[in-house]
């Protein structure tokens, strides 16, 4: 017997085909192949097997009756079929998730098609628009998502998080997401030579340059290298040379493991851990540092044991 | 043998059509393509239950005297009529395409919804999914109290909406043993969820759910007393901690871009997380009592403590 892994998908397929096409007499099977995003190969053996299926006693018109002439598709004698099936909790959550992220996505139309299918999604759904997604933006979000859309050079004031730095940077904005609950500017980076990934929250000023760019061939994209961010999950990619420090964290210090890159983790037997932290700039240690307290001890290498006792008393300077 | 996909096909025309429910013998001698032997075609209707059950057909399962008997009510199956205009599908389409949502159906639900209108768009966002997100959406949709384990505690909630903010998804309703509205993280749900019967609750009158997930983490899952914290935040931070705290912290601006906040504190050790990461761009003004903790906070740290 031949394995059917795609029993499922493929019976939600027919399920919602017959009804629209019911509904639709006559559409053509090119736009139907594209409508339901298969081959029209694909489409055409879904057709097929149709006529096999229907109502006792199997008599012609108690079977489902599928019509193709010049292209074009007719059904009949599905009544039973004359809506598709309900939408699951994961369907109508998917539907209305990606809906109101775009909605939220500063410049989007709040009176416009979307916001009227959502509305009528939730109403069918029975949910009355009770999932909210809050997307941010920032000040410069539409700024650099017009020069990016442009292809327009900018200049940029950009803080780095890491070494506690504003600088300028000159950049061509490739393109604009939102990914880990942040607005992300990926660019090529005239300043560092290189593609850099930068989060707009920290973008502290954009000018236009009025310069013109072109977008790097495909395979120039593939070995981006980008380290502006050190907490920005799978956008960080570690460097041979950033120091590897050892930090002892104590019992309730376990998250720095689970949120930062770090090279291992060993359980202590106190309950603690002993971890090797990925350090790219100074300043994102001393945070660390200064928000564990006494629940975190960097032991090696010896030059980055004392950072949280300096970076303490750097701060300590300013209540006298 | 018929074809397997025209069986479960011809099996929802026959549940759906029915008048009365159909025993599994009724079911057999109706739908082509089962074998012969009870034992084998029990089996290949139970598999076929579960293939359509996991598709979401919801066959409902009667026992009339000591018969069970199965059928498909048509308004449990029938997707209501949405009346979208091709406008309103494009928008949707764009959506769905625009936004992803790994691990989340949204291919299947465009066909329901009539398929893809107009273009699809590039990938702009990617929002995180955590399992827990369709049950607890499914029982908010039902209005059904969920039972579940969040960093150790049990809690049992009405659910009143689902809340993305910050790269999370949070559950918010009202919490029953606090008789409180609370927000929970999703991801942070310990196992399993039981979710109780439907219309268990009502969500009061015009509630958005946004505004229980509170914004500022300084207020945010703690006891401590509330005080109202002063702080001096340099020209170099200013701008972010407007954004986080909101514009209606600003006490002050300085001439040299430096700003004064005010904010409400009820949990201590986000204060000072918050604060601290800021490093020596920023300076706890007030309370003296709120001042002093930082102080020796640093001091602990430096071993300069007196």
């Amino acid at each position: 017997m031949s394995p059917r892994p795609q029993i499922g998908p493929r019976l939600e397929r027919v399920l919602a085909l017959v009804p629209w096409i019911a509904e639709h007499p006559g559409s053509p099977l090119d736009e139907l192949a594209v409508r339901f995003d298969v081959t029209p190969d694909e489409l055409e053996r879904d057709l097929e097997l149709l006529p096999f299926c229907g109502l006792p006693p199997y008599s012609p018109d108690r079977l489902i009756d599928v019509e193709i002439v010049e292209g074009r598709v007719w059904i009949r004698f599905a009544e039973y079929f004359a809506r598709p099936l309900r939408l699951t909790a994961d369907e109508g959550l998917g539907l209305l998730a990606a809906g109101e992220a775009l909605l939220a996505v500063p410049g989007s139309d709040q009176a416009g098609s979307l916001a009227t299918a959502l509305d009528k999604l939730a109403a069918a759904i029975g949910t009355e628009r009770g999932v909210s997604v809050q997307v941010g933006g920032g000040t410069f979000l539409d700024e650099l998502r017009g020069a990016a859309d442009r292809r327009e050079r900018v200049e940029i004031d950009y803080y780095s998080f890491g070494r506690d730095v504003t600088s300028t940077r000159e950049i061509d904005p490739e393109s604009v997401f939102h990914a880990f609950g942040q607005w992300y500017v990926d660019a090529y980076c005239h300043d560092a030579a290189a593609r850099r990934m930068f989060r707009v929250d920290r973008v502290r000023g954009v000018r236009p340059t009025g310069e013109h760019f072109d977008p790097p061939a495909p395979s120039d994209a593939e070995d981006g290298e980008s380290g502006e961010d050190s907490e920005a999950g799978s956008v960080f990619h570690p460097r041979a040379d950033d120091a590897r420090v050892t930090l002892r964290l104590g019992p309730d210090a376990g998250w720095v493991a689970e949120s930062y890159p770090t090279e291992s983790v060993t359980d202590r037997a106190d309950g603690g851990w002993d971890v090797v932290l990925v350090v790219s700039e100074r300043a994102f240690l001393e945070r660390i540092l200064l928000r564990l307290g006494p629940e975190a001890e960097v032991t090696a290498p010896p030059e980055w044991t004392s950072v949280g006792a300096e970076a303490a008393r750097r701060v300590r300077a300013r209540y006298g | 043998m018929a074809d397997r996909l025209e069986r479960l096909t011809t099996l929802v025309a026959n549940l759906l059509d029915t008048r009365t429910p159909l025993t599994l013998e009724q079911i057999v001698q109706n739908v082509p393509g089962y074998p012969e032997e009870k034992a084998s075609y029990r089996r290949q209707f139970e598999r076929d239950k579960d293939t359509l059950r996991g598709i979401g057909v919801p066959i409902s399962v009667e026992t009339v005297g000591n018969e069970t008997m199965y059928r498909i009510r048509p308004d449990e199956y029938y997707l209501p009529a949405l009346d979208l205009t091709p406008e309103e599908q494009a928008a949707i389409h764009v959506a769905v395409t625009a936004v992803r949502l790994p691990g989340v159906g949204t291919d299947t639900a465009l066909w329901k919804i009539g398929g893809q209108e107009g273009e699809a768009v590039p990938a702009l966002a990617s929002l995180p999914t955590t399992p827990a997100l369709a049950e607890l959406f499914d029982a908010y949709r039902k209005r059904a109290t969920v039972t579940f384990t969040h960093r150790g505690a049990k809690r049992r909630l009405d659910p009143y909406g689902l809340v993305f903010r910050r790269g999370h998804w949070y559950v918010v309703g009202r919490d029953h043993d606090r008789e409180d509205p609370r927000a929970f993280r999703a991801d942070r749900i310990d196992g399993e969820i039981t979710v109780g019967n439907a219309g268990a609750f009502t969500v009061p009158e015009g509630l958005d759910p946004a505004t229980l997930v509170r914004d500022d983490p300084m207020r945010f899952g703690s006891e401590d007393a509330s005080v109202e914290a002063r702080i001096l935040v340099d020209a170099e931070q200013a701008a972010f901690v407007v954004e986080e705290l909101g514009e209606a912290a600003v006490e002050t601006r300085h001439a040299d871009g430096s700003v004064v906040v005010t904010t409400t504190v009820t949990n201590r050790a986000a204060f000072r997380s918050f604060v601290l990461g800021l490093l020596d761009r920023a300076e706890v003004l007030g309370p003296p009592d709120l001042r002093a903790e930082t102080v020796a906070w640093l001091d602990r740290i430096s071993g300069d403590a007196a």
